[in-house]
């Protein structure tokens, strides 16, 4: 179907926008019309381009890591809408609602259409010679260690010729940064279960207890987890699965658990230990170690920590023998503390303790391609990057998918940092607060526009490269694609090796059909290949995955005594991810902003949760302005009153406050990341998120808290319109 | 006050319609005649040279044979470029001709025609040409140019298509109530079309 | 008429189809909705936002009771005054009801909105005068309005943002009542297709564009005349009947141990939804 990308594009070329194409309101053209319009066809057409029929190409979803196989739907040469590839072994054919706003990331008015230099405050249009030719010079004075390259998550092949470019620069360091990255998680699964990500089975669980992760709302691979959980509730012959959710702020998970228990911030670690102690208390077999770790946290010790009841303690641990195999996994609680290791570890000891490893904790997929596999983001790059900046010893910085302006926290002064490197380039699609820092900014093609390939961040049990390809023809004729951009980098430093290559398309067709065999592709023609790779929009790679090395022993697990109580700074804030906002970079795609936020129904704003108890304590109701301050500054947002928190805390969600990026997202609520303690994890050196202690007051206004709550401030008022059953009064077995 | 014009306009189109309703029974369905403005094209194309009878010096080609998209879509579309090339690169006797020259002229610029809409119906409708063709062509066993002409009038006797039938509501409720035969043989089974407000209304 | 005659022989008065009409002779769509699958996490509604051609409307016009979402997920909370809603918080996704009698059509003064035979509330937004009858009369409150011209009012869709508009819906000006349609241009497009092969559509051949991209999957859509299709069996299975104000199930003594429901079934309205009750653990 489809022979090669220059006549792909060609394909998707329309020759004009007018006519039956256009999309009028009902009230425009309300009368039987002649010759008003116009009627535009194609020069040249294919079999399956028929008007007002759409096509669907496949491609990858390029919103967040996970790497969803999605096909657009294209309509006279627009792409109209986003579905799910239903091939793909992440997403199944199903959408998260940041995939579906993909198509406004692309259409976004605000997007960056020519390169820009910098020219006092302003930036200038030249043309890409000029730029490519502007960073060769600038190059030119700057040896490898002294250049810097920030990006967010990356894999496949663009990931490949970074890498390849950084060595042709002299070894340039790679600083692969993303703020809501399971970073301190991967670094404990590594330790405990011998793999970074492992295949986390919540379809064959029977229970889950999850610390604190968000894998239905924010969490690694959302829509992946989600399609596992609606299986694990379906269970077998009607035994419904049973979620537990630990954690000091609600989150989507929480929302949807059978019971949410809401503990103390930071000991999440404590209560872990604590069902380890009553499972052993039940006659569960505990080796002699473990046994001696956890005699201490007996249940009223760890209730009066953690403020969980005792009787939930013994109750989750009476749930988690009997129903076998469960699982617990541990989330945003070990990438909020500086003690976050340490909770991990103690995660790990309870699926370990509860024989869990091997039945619902399998070894994942093999990437056989370590060249493609993605990078191992982190907030501890950032740190590193900024030291290295603050330093002085960064001369020229490029930043791709990455906004550190906005995303760091003021006590790291990144962005007076930044100015010591002394040419900066942004790969940008929007004017972001990080592009408005660079010297030269390079504007990108969209994801619907480019080419690339993807390695999924969570692989599951097959390996699965997927393709990106374009889905229309560009909608700005300046940008370019990051792996074409990277690929004139490259030629600049070693033309010899690329110059068999005439763009990125050419680079990544000859290194995919060149690894056919891999890739199940093992004597077939290039030709037939290739076509068969797009029409799909992913390979699979097939490697089976080994089995789990690891070992978590009681010594790994020493869990801090519980931290002092701060008079000036009483609550700890915790930052939430929502599954809307992420960590910022989707606040342009109005589409997300106007889709309320799920457990507050807050759109277009930030909000500061509170728990009526607290809120009741300081005189603040919903609606109220306050200022939330730390050590390191303060914000002022509506506050929420808000049941599903901890009373000891506060929640702010990221991904508010942007001072730039577009009509969409900026002045939209406040950026409660500028504002977090510099405080990392011990063993890590991530930075936890939840270990910002902060004060609130009233800062005097008061606003009416825009939301969807409803008339009825989302009270059913005595009517069964959202029901609740309990177990014991239903029977599923027999369901369809 | 324009939504109660244009409900005039409509009762009048039904009240033509209804005009032309006696003879339900005669072989080729009619339907009432509206004549639109003569619309003005980038080129003056002869349908009654394409599709014309030949005895009138036409050439009797079958209208979906450049409407190719009219029985696979909603949109019965207009030829591509590529499909006028492909006849009148063979045919040098024309080839001087200042219409033919013009198409040369898009065609090497690869430039499309900005034809005018001639039948362009209101936003809100949602139109089958799929649907008709397949229903009275392919299943009834009408001739095509009986068929098209239902709402396009006598298309291979005009050169430049000028509408020539209302496309009110009215008009076309008014052969939606009729009853047709579903398929070729006479006296089979027979069914109105459907009047649901959504089939038509987007 | 007398009030008893009235109530007695409801069904005689209150009429679900045209004079004449044939329901339901060849399709009734309907929806079945897990709520026990339900996450709450609002793909559907963007899902919907982006097959509709639903206008952003910010957050002043938000404020003031005009957002446009006809997918929106409800949240509730218990009621019971416990410190920590530690069961969670019950999610409801909530769009027009596609109710066989339903209260919104009989008020229009100007027939705008009607029954079609496949038994969906049709709204016609060219024949629609803006009196919002309907959705002051709309027990779900699933009708929106357009209080201005989204169109033309800047940043709904400036620039490129209008290349995204689905061409098979139309974009509404203002002054027109709107609400969810089933995706019934999908559903146009999909008959089309199986009458073009003189058969009818089959189950699963045509979804709607929440339904699809539900990652749990907890909305089932189907022809509840088909007996072989997903939603059929689950209203079967359930023992959910669509003219019925009440569920002989409900009336067993001791419980069905059913979940189906549908919303404010008593006010007689029809609903072609079914609600699958949210399960939650008894044992902890």
């Amino acid at each position: 179907m489809i022979e090669n990308g220059m006549n792909r594009r060609d394909f998707l070329k329309v020759l004009g926008w007018g006519g039956a194409a256009v999309a009028l309101t009902g009230c425009g053209n309300t009368s039987v019309e002649d010759g008003k319009e116009l009627i535009t066809s194609y020069v040249e057409a294919t079999d399956y381009m028929i008007p007002s029929i759409g096509v669907y190409f496949n491609s990858t979803c390029a919103q967040c890591d996970a790497g969803c196989g999605i096909m657009g739907r294209v309509r006279e040469g627009r792409v109209l809408k986003l579905e799910g590839n239903a091939d793909s072994v992440i997403n199944h054919g199903k959408m998260c609602a940041l995939g579906q706003a993909g198509v406004q990331a692309h259409y976004n008015p605000d997007r960056v259409r020519d390169p820009l230099l910098r020219s006092g405050s302003k930036g200038e249009a030249i043309t890409w010679e000029k730029a490519l030719g502007l960073i060769n010079e600038k190059l030119g004075g700057a040896k490898g260690d002294e250049i810097a390259f920030l990006t967010g998550g990356m894999s496949g092949h663009t990931k490949a010729l970074l890498g390849n470019y950084l060595e042709a620069l002299g070894g340039a360091k790679h600083y692969a940064y993303d703020v809501t990255a399971p970073a301190v998680v991967r670094a404990a699964n590594k330790k405990a279960y011998g793999v970074e990500m492992p295949h986390l089975r919540l379809d064959k669980a029977k229970a889950i207890v999850s610390f604190g992760a968000d894998f239905l709302g924010a969490w690694v691979s959302p829509v992946h987890f989600s399609q596992q959980y609606a299986r694990f509730r379906k269970g077998e012959n009607g035994q419904r699965g049973v979620l537990v959710q630990v954690e000091s702020k609600m989150t989507l998970t929480g929302a949807n658990a059978d019971r949410w228990l809401a503990v103390r911030p930071g000991t999440e670690g404590v209560l872990a230990l604590g069902v380890i102690n009553a499972l052993g208390a039940a006659g569960l077999y505990l080796s002699e170690d473990v046994k001696s770790l956890v005699k201490d946290y007996a249940p009223e010790r760890v209730s009066k920590e953690t403020g969980a009841p005792a009787e939930q303690i013994g109750k989750l641990a009476a749930l988690l023998k009997e129903r076998s195999p469960s699982l617990a996994i541990a989330g945003s609680a070990v990438e909020g503390y500086a003690h976050g290791s340490q909770i991990a570890a103690a995660v790990a000891l309870l699926n370990q303790v509860l024989g869990n490893v091997g039945k619902t904790i399998e070894a994942p997929a093999n990437v056989p391609f370590q060249q493609l596999a993605p990078a191992a983001t982190g907030r501890a790059a950032l740190v590193a990057l900024n030291d290295a900046l603050a330093a002085g010893k960064v001369k020229v910085l490029f930043t791709y998918g990455a906004n550190p302006v906005y995303s760091a926290s003021s006590a790291m002064k990144f962005k007076d940092n930044m100015k010591k490197a002394a040419f900066k380039v942004a790969f940008a699609h929007y004017l972001d607060e990080t592009a408005l820092e660079a010297d030269l900014v390079l504007p990108l093609d969209s994801a619907l526009e480019d080419w690339g390939t993807f390695v999924p961040a969570y692989a599951g049990d097959v390996a699965q490269l997927g393709v990106q390809q374009p889905l229309m023809e560009k909608l700005h004729a300046n940008t370019r694609g990051a792996g074409d951009i990277l690929l004139a980098l490259l030629k600049q430093k070693e033309a010899d090796k690329y110059k068999g290559f005439e763009d990125y398309y050419a680079y990544l067709r000859t290194a995919v059909v060149q690894n056919k065999a891999a890739l199940g592709g093992a004597g077939a023609d290039d030709d037939t290949f290739w076509g068969e790779t797009l029409s799909k929009g992913l390979v699979k790679f097939g490697a089976a995955g080994g089995s789990l090395s690891g070992k978590v022993s009681a010594a790994d697990v020493a869990l801090p005594a519980a931290a002092a109580a701060d008079a000036q700074f009483p609550l700890t804030l915790i930052p939430y991810v929502t599954p809307n906002q992420r960590d910022g970079r989707h606040a342009n795609q109005p589409w997300l902003q106007e889709a309320p936020d799920p457990l507050t129904t807050v759109v277009w704003d930030s909000w500061v949760e509170i728990h009526p108890k607290k809120a009741a304590e300081l005189g603040i109701v919903e609606g109220d302005i306050v200022e939330v301050t730390s050590k390191h500054g303060s914000i002022k947002a509506q506050a929420y009153v808000f049941p599903g928190i901890h009373p000891e805390a506060v929640s702010v969600p990221m991904g508010y406050g942007h001072e730039a990026m577009g009509r969409y997202a900026k002045d939209v609520g406040a950026n409660v990341l500028s504002i977090l303690d510099p405080v990392a994890d011990k063993v890590t050196g991530e930075t936890a998120l939840n270990e910002t202690r902060v004060k609130i007051a009233k800062a005097g206004k008061r606003v009416i808290v825009v939301k969807e709550e409803g008339a009825a401030g989302g009270k059913q008022m005595g009517k069964k319109i959202a029901v609740r059953v309990s177990t014991d009064k239903v029977d599923l077995s027999e369901e369809v | 006050m324009h939504r109660f014009l244009r409900l005039s306009v409509l009762l009048i189109g039904l009240f033509v319609a209804t005009g032309s309703h006696a003879a339900e029974t005669a072989p080729a369905l009619t339907t009432a005649d509206d004549l639109g403005p003569q619309v003005e094209q980038p080129i003056e194309f002869p349908h009654d040279r394409h599709a014309g009878d030949a005895s009138k010096g036409g050439m009797q080609i079958n209208c979906m044979y450049c409407h190719t998209y009219a029985r696979r879509s909603a949109s019965s579309g207009i030829p591509p470029l590529q499909k006028c090339i492909g006849c009148h690169q063979n045919i040098e006797s024309v080839k001087d001709k200042p219409r033919i020259k013009k198409l040369f002229e898009y065609w090497e610029a690869k430039k499309p025609v900005p034809w005018k809409k001639v039948h362009d119906l209101p936003d809100y409708v949602r139109f089958s040409h799929e649907r008709h063709v397949q229903r009275f062509v392919f299943q009834q066993g009408r001739p095509v140019q009986e068929a098209c002409g239902y709402c396009h009038g006598d298309v291979k006797n005009m050169t430049v298509a000028r509408r020539s039938k209302p496309l009110s509501m009215g008009w076309c409720a008014d052969c939606h109530q009729k009853d047709h035969p579903v398929d070729g043989a006479a006296a089979a089974k027979t069914a109105k079309g459907p009047n649901d407000c959504w089939q038509c209304h987007k | 008429m007398s009030v008893t005659n009235l109530l007695e022989n409801w069904s005689q008065f209150r009429k679900s189809h045209p004079e004449g009409d044939v329901p339901h002779a060849e399709y009734k769509w309907a929806m079945s909705i897990d709520l026990d699958a339900c996450t709450g996490c609002n793909a559907c509604s963007v899902a919907c936002y982006a097959e509709n051609n639903l206008p952003v409307v910010g957050k002043e016009k938000f404020l003031h009771g005009q957002q446009m979402h006809w997918m929106r997920v409800e949240r509730y909370w218990d009621e019971d005054g416990r410190d920590f809603p530690d069961q969670g918080a019950q999610f409801l996704p909530m769009m027009c009801q596609q109710c066989e009698a339903a209260p919104c059509e009989t008020v229009c003064p100007v027939g705008a909105t009607n029954h079609t035979a496949d038994g969906l509330n049709s709204q016609v937004y060219n024949r629609c005068v803006g009196s919002r009858y309907c959705s002051a009369n709309c027990p779900f409150k699933v009708r929106y309005f357009n209080w201005y011209d989204y169109p033309t009012t800047d940043d709904v869709w400036p620039a490129e943002m209008s290349q995204q508009l689905n061409p098979d819906v139309t974009v509404r000006g203002k002054g027109v009542m709107e609400k969810c349609t089933f995706c019934v241009q999908r559903l146009s497009a999909a008959k089309n297709t199986a009458r073009n092969e003189g058969r009818s559509v089959k189950d699963g051949e045509v979804q709607t564009a929440c339904q699809q991209a539900c990652p749990t999957g907890a909305i089932s859509f189907g022809n509840l005349m088909d007996t072989e299709s997903r939603v059929y069996k689950q209203w079967k299975n359930q023992r959910v009947e669509l003219d019925k104000e009440e569920q002989a199930k409900d009336k067993e003594e001791g419980g069905s141990k059913l979940r189906g429901y549908r919303i404010l079934e008593d006010l007689r309205a029809y609903p072609s939804v079914m609600y699958l009750e949210r399960v939650r653990e008894s044992a902890v």
